[in-house]
């Protein structure tokens, strides 16, 4: 076959409704639309703050088609937890709660409520779709902002002096039994994955990489390109962890030069050529200790 | 404001709710407004449709055997190509040098895929005979390509056609065989035919110009050698064979000598890399263990009391290339050898016998002169394959037959005094490649094109990323030690299996194929499955992005500010 | 059924009794024994509740909410740092009209660290949105835990119960535990106006824009002011079953009163017995009990207050920079009455940080009130000593 016809694989229903108020090109609805595909409409999303907040529609407009509780920005993982709890006492043990977060949302704000329902199992999935800023406030710097990246608070005289803080392993440290990544670019690795959650007990985790042209000063019909590149130049490796501990890559990733990659992104553009090379050295490293993960487990 | 009671709220009829809860989608917001550029489905030419000189709609009958649709396929083939499993066999398929696959992996193996839809339309029983709609009557003299593929398409148009062919056999129509024209029947005998198309090929071998030839037995025409052969008859050329030339016809001579059970040698005065001959033809040679003596020319023969033993030849260098571009073969002063034979087959050209043709049809360097359709000089007479100035190849010669018989309805038609435009040669077209039939009878077209744009695809414009490597299925060959004794087929081409996958291998250049890559990468859900298999895209809803455009995988939507 | 008991374990009786579907909580001192109680009522399935022992109070509010959002009713339990934690998420309750129920055992507010009570911690949350109601007895507690939830679920607004650190959460009092049949007719199970329903979905919490947001406010100031009505007739009907009801304000031995002592929460105990002997002594004191403070009871207090000629106001709480909160509040109360009833108003701050608040304390406060011509500032602070 010349190509996968990944339809197949997607369900068909929308429960994502269009005049959402995404920019042009985000990566967010894309996100949520095939996980909402892959759940079905038996689910409940909880959403703190973030740009979802903004794309779910202003009261009285809901861009779902499942119920949507809106709440505060460190909150998701705890108000999850809380209606699954009401669910289960009313004996409805069936109905997949989500939390739906942005990086800040997860990474900052979030993490100490993520890591107590972790800690304690719940039974909900936790969606961090990264676009490695708090964008919805104007591009400033989260803990999910790559090294050398500009942010509106890490100017270019002085770009963001940290590497992405290392979310899955945290996630893993919690020996929850499902965590993953998955890629809007791999819209059949994401609807799996979620649908492999679905039928999982526990706290899963999901993190997705969600390029956003405003914030990454990309053109619009980039979103797609440059989250397969991440993912095929090992940027953001699409993986699995089962139980903490059993790492398992679930797509071929060649790797090669990050430097399109970079290049394409404005919000890169001051980085010299050596801080390019530091970038594709950070990436080779995380790579050496994703793949020792992939054969050892943690 | 002061009559106004503050303690409770108008009743506006809002009904504000205590919390915020929804109860509307935001189906309400108009978001399309904020676009600067909108996408339009387009589908456009796939390079192989362009690149065949036949004329035929590959794209097209690769997306129906995609969707398991065979019958309909063949259907789609022979529609724009009356012998496909000839051309399946022997075109030197130009389709697959054009084919964007090749920048993936390697190029779909059209060649063969048409051969299996061929031989099956072979194995099916024949079509009933195209009904007679027209009163008018042509003539096609020449029963090669070119003659049938004309006769074909004027038969399917409904006019009546006689094929006059000098040699004993050909196949198909209305023939008089054993007919040549301005021999057994004058030309003037063809004014009762309201139209003549003129196609007797090139037959004439061209001269060796080795000294002391004439007369010699030893030294034949390759042609003549290859009808002969043709006809059953098995000469006895002796044990060694030389063939002096470089194309096609010099490539049938050697194999077929060597079929004979001679050693072969083929004599040519350029290098490979100028030889006019299908280098899968050269390829298959070498492989039976035909000999290449390149940079050498026969200037004369060698007698041995009388006897002929062999020619003398000059060697060769390439000099400053020539008018058709390739490179001039210069003698090497005092180089020249001998080589042993027994029997010579000269291959170096055919050129065309005109003598029946009267004065008005104007001929240049030996070739009749023609317009696009095939029109000459002298209406109602119009000429195709070999004996007008393009390219000696089978499709291009069922390509130009396409073209003169549609030429020809034209020419009737507006004889016949119907209301007819001028035929719109550049739409007809498939990209700027040869002609579509279906689109000059206005016949329904069996692939849902979305707003056809007539331009090329380029591999620029798709979307790699989607496709995956598969390679390439090659035919399948006899086993090179069996092929002298057998002048049955060598190339067994692939099982309907793997043609089958070959076809999937195409990629819709083009074309969409609904694989709907664009509606799961909307971030807008601004499109939808129309009823009819189509796509619809909400301009309501539509921000403009691109992501459609950018992933389609075949450069089938195009982003425009046309309308905004 | 009598039980002799700590105030914290009346909260879970009362929690236990009704039937709460969903709990979230975090421990803190003096709250914790609330938990612990019904953490071993949960484990031997005499309350079938999901328990959800989460890493913070900001997430035991947050999971409350998720609870109730959910459609069930849910309970937790704070003090202090624990519910200054959790005060984005107390607005959220409110804003989002979900009847979360919470006891706030009353502990002032660090630093310096301290555990002992004070009303600080609660008066702080005072415009979150949330019904506050003060108890004086374990036996108030009881009942007004079972109450709370009824209020909450009737008006759509959350419920905090407030109890003083150790007075009444580490004291046992003897408790008459009403039967879960009774209460069960008084509290139903809870049945939603909002909750999330994939059969009927929604969302809830969306961006309001200024031409909503006044009028979404407008309906919570209503649900309040309805919250006072609704509060009589449910200790109406509660009354009707067990015999007991407090008010939202009580009126002790207030008749003919030249001077009436306003306290909440436990210092109305000492109050009582201070004003026995007072009236004893043939002096024409009495007292108002605050019970709730938001809604705040504004027409009773003024009914009560009116032509009185001195109050004083104990107050275990202050707003720095202001004064005492409850005098404050009923300063602002008695602004509407007539000049000539308006009462002379002596408001007193005592008892931060759980300093004792003895009957010696409240005599030297009515003698001050009687002495004085006027307050000499809002705010007379009692027994400071630097």
């Amino acid at each position: 076959m010349s190509q996968t016809i990944i339809k197949q694989h997607i369900p068909r229903d929308d429960l994502l409704a269009s005049g959402h108020l995404a920019c042009p090109g985000c990566a967010a609805p894309i996100a949520m639309n095939l996980v909402l595909k892959a759940l079905g409409p038996e689910t409940m999303v909880v959403l703190p703050a973030c740009c979802w907040s903004i794309i779910a529609g202003p009261w009285p407009q809901s861009s779902l088609r499942v119920p949507l509780f809106h709440t505060a920005f460190e909150t998701g993982a705890a108000v999850a937890s809380g209606i699954k709890a009401g669910l289960v006492s009313r004996g409805d043990t069936e109905t997949t709660v989500i939390a739906w977060a942005g990086d800040g949302g997860t990474f900052d704000i979030g993490l100490q409520a993520l890591s107590g329902a972790a800690e304690r199992n719940e039974d909900f999935i936790y969606f961090c779709y990264d676009n490695e800023a708090y964008m919805n406030t104007g591009v400033q710097r989260s803990s999910a902002t790559p090294w050398g990246a500009w942010t509106t608070t890490t100017p270019t005289s002085d770009p963001e002096h940290q590497p992405k803080k290392d979310i899955m392993a945290i996630m893993a440290a919690h020996r929850i039994p499902y965590a993953a990544t998955a890629s809007v670019a791999y819209p059949v690795d994401l609807v799996e994955k979620v649908k492999k959650a679905r039928t999982i007990r526990g706290t899963r985790f999901i993190h997705i990489l969600a390029p956003c042209p405003p914030g990454w000063k990309t053109q619009n019909d980039e979103t797609i390109d440059l989250a397969r590149m991440a993912v095929e130049r090992r940027i953001f490796p699409l993986l699995e962890v089962e139980n903490g501990g059993d790492w398992r890559f679930t797509v071929d990733h060649p790797g090669g030069s990050i430097e399109e990659y970079i290049r394409r992104q404005a919000r890169f553009k001051h980085l010299t050529d050596q801080q390019v090379e530091i970038i594709q050295a950070q990436v080779e490293a995380r790579w050496e200790i994703l793949s020792n993960r992939v054969k050892y487990g943690t | 404001m002061s009559d106004r009671d503050l303690t409770r709220p108008n009743d506006s009829g809002r009904n504000i709710p205590p919390v915020a809860i929804s109860e509307t989608s935001t189906l309400v917001n108009p978001t399309g407004s904020w676009k600067y550029i909108m996408p339009r489905y387009e589908d456009r030419v796939a390079p192989c449709n362009a690149g065949c000189p036949v004329g035929i709609d590959i794209e097209g009958y690769m997306y129906l055997i995609g969707q398991g649709r065979l019958q309909e396929a063949a259907d789609l083939l022979v529609r724009e190509n009356p012998m496909p499993a000839i051309t399946g066999r022997v075109c030197h398929h130009p389709c697959e040098d054009s084919c964007n696959r090749a920048s993936l992996d390697e190029a779909v193996a059209i060649h063969a895929v048409e051969r299996r839809l061929g031989d099956m339309i072979l194995a099916a029983p024949p079509p009933p005979a195209p009904e007679r709609t027209r009163t008018e009557t042509v003539a096609v003299i020449g029963s090669g390509p070119a003659g049938l593929s004309c006769a074909c398409f004027l038969t399917r148009m409904g006019y009546g056609v006689t094929v006059f062919e000098a040699a004993a056999e050909a196949g198909g129509i209305d023939l008089r065989t054993s007919t040549r024209v301005g021999t057994d029947v004058p030309w003037t005998e063809l004014d009762e035919f309201d139209a003549v198309f003129v196609a007797p090929g090139a037959h004439v071998g061209k001269d060796s110009r080795i000294e002391g030839a004439d007369g010699l037995a030893a030294i034949r025409p390759g042609l003549e050698f290859l009808k002969e052969v043709n006809a059953g008859g098995r000469p006895d050329l002796g044990e060694r064979v030389i063939v002096v030339g470089g194309g096609n016809t010099a490539m049938d001579c050697a194999r077929s000598a060597l079929r004979l059970d001679a050693d072969v040698t083929v004599l040519y005065r350029r290098t490979p890399r100028e030889m006019p001959a299908i280098p899968q033809e050269v390829r298959e040679a070498k492989q039976e263990g035909v000999e290449f003596e390149f940079l050498a020319a026969p200037i004369g023969v060698e007698l041995e009391d009388g006897e002929f033993t062999g020619i003398t030849c000059q060697r060769m260098e390439l000099g400053e290339p020539d008018e058709s571009g390739r490179r001039r073969p210069v003698p090497i002063e005092g180089d020249v050898f001998t080589v042993n034979a027994d029997t010579v087959l000269t291959a170096i050209g055919e050129d065309c016998d005109l003598s029946f043709l009267p004065d008005e049809v104007h001929t240049t360097w030996g070739l009749v002169e023609v317009d696009a359709l095939g029109e000459s000089t002298s209406a109602p007479v119009f000429a195709g394959g070999d004996v007008v100035d393009m390219p000696r190849s089978v499709a291009d010669a069922l390509g130009g037959g396409k073209r003169a018989a549609i030429g020809i309805d034209h020419f009737l038609r507006e004889k016949a005094g119907e209301d007819v435009t001028e035929v719109p040669l550049d739409a007809l077209r498939f990209g700027g490649g040869n002609v579509s039939a279906l689109r000059y009878t206005n016949d329904e077209d069996p692939i849902p094109r979305e707003a056809p744009v007539n331009e090329t695809v380029t591999w620029e414009q798709m979307n790699p990323n989607h496709f995956h490597t598969a390679p390439r299925h090659e035919d399948h060959f006899h086993d090179a030690i069996d092929l002298r004794s057998a002048f049955g087929e060598t190339n067994f081409g692939l099982s309907q299996k793997e043609a089958i996958e070959e076809a999937e291998r195409c990629l819709n250049c083009g074309v969409c194929n609904r694989c709907e890559l664009c509606l799961i990468f909307c971030p807008d859900m601004a499109i939808s499955r129309r009823d009819d298999g189509g796509f619809e895209i909400d301009m309501r809803y539509c921000k403009g992005c691109g992501l459609c455009a950018a992933e389609c995988p075949r450069g089938a939507v195009t982003m425009t500010r046309e309308g905004i | 059924m009598k039980k002799v008991m700590i105030g914290n374990h009346a909260v879970s009786w009362g929690v236990l009794r009704s039937r709460v579907e969903v709990i979230s909580a975090y421990p803190i001192t003096p709250q914790t024994q609330i938990v612990e109680a019904l953490s071993d009522m949960v484990a031997d399935g005499s309350l079938p509740a999901q328990y959800i022992k989460v890493e913070s109070e900001h997430s035991a509010m947050a999971a409350c909410i998720g609870g109730s959002i959910a459609g069930t009713r849910t309970f937790t339990a704070t003090s202090a740092q624990g519910l200054a934690l959790m005060h984005e998420m107390l607005h959220w309750a409110a804003g989002g009209r979900l009847p979360v129920v919470m006891a706030n055992v009353n502990r002032a507010m660090a630093p310096g660290w301290t555990i002992w009570t004070d009303q600080n911690d609660s008066l702080s949350q005072r415009d979150t949105g949330w019904i506050q109601l003060y108890c004086e007895t374990n036996q108030e507690v009881f009942d007004t835990t079972i109450q709370s939830f009824k209020l909450a679920e009737k008006v759509n607004l959350p419920v905090m119960l407030v109890l003083d650190a150790f007075f009444l959460s580490h004291t046992s009092e003897p408790v008459d535990v009403t039967e879960q049949e009774e209460v069960d007719r008084f509290l139903p199970q809870r049945e939603a106006t909002f909750k999330m329903d994939t059969s009927d979905p929604h969302a809830f919490g969306a961006l309001v824009r200024p031409d909503a947001y006044t009028e979404m406010r407008w309906h919570q100031q209503e649900a309040m002011r309805e919250a006072r009505d609704v509060f009589r007739e449910i200790e109406d009907e509660w009354e009707a079953i067990t015999g007991r009801r407090y008010g939202a304000v009580e009126a002790y031995r207030a008749e003919g009163a030249d001077l009436l002592l306003v306290t909440s929460g436990t210092i109305t105990s000492t109050s009582r017995h201070v004003v026995d002997e007072r009236r004893a002594a043939g002096e024409k004191v009495g007292l108002i009990k605050v019970k709730m403070f938001r809604p705040f009871p504004t027409d009773e207090l003024r009914g009560l207050l009116a032509g009185v000629d001195r109050v004083a106001v104990l107050d275990r709480n202050i707003s720095p920079g202001h004064g005492g909160i409850f005098a404050e509040e009923i300063r602002s109360a008695l602004y509407d009455v007539p000049p000539e009833d308006r009462p002379t108003l002596f408001g007193y701050i005592l008892g931060l940080g759980g300093r004792d608040v003895t009957p010696g304390v409240i005599n030297d406060i009515i003698d001050n009130t009687r002495s004085k011509a006027q307050p000499e500032r809002e705010d007379l602070w009692v027994g400071v000593e630097l």
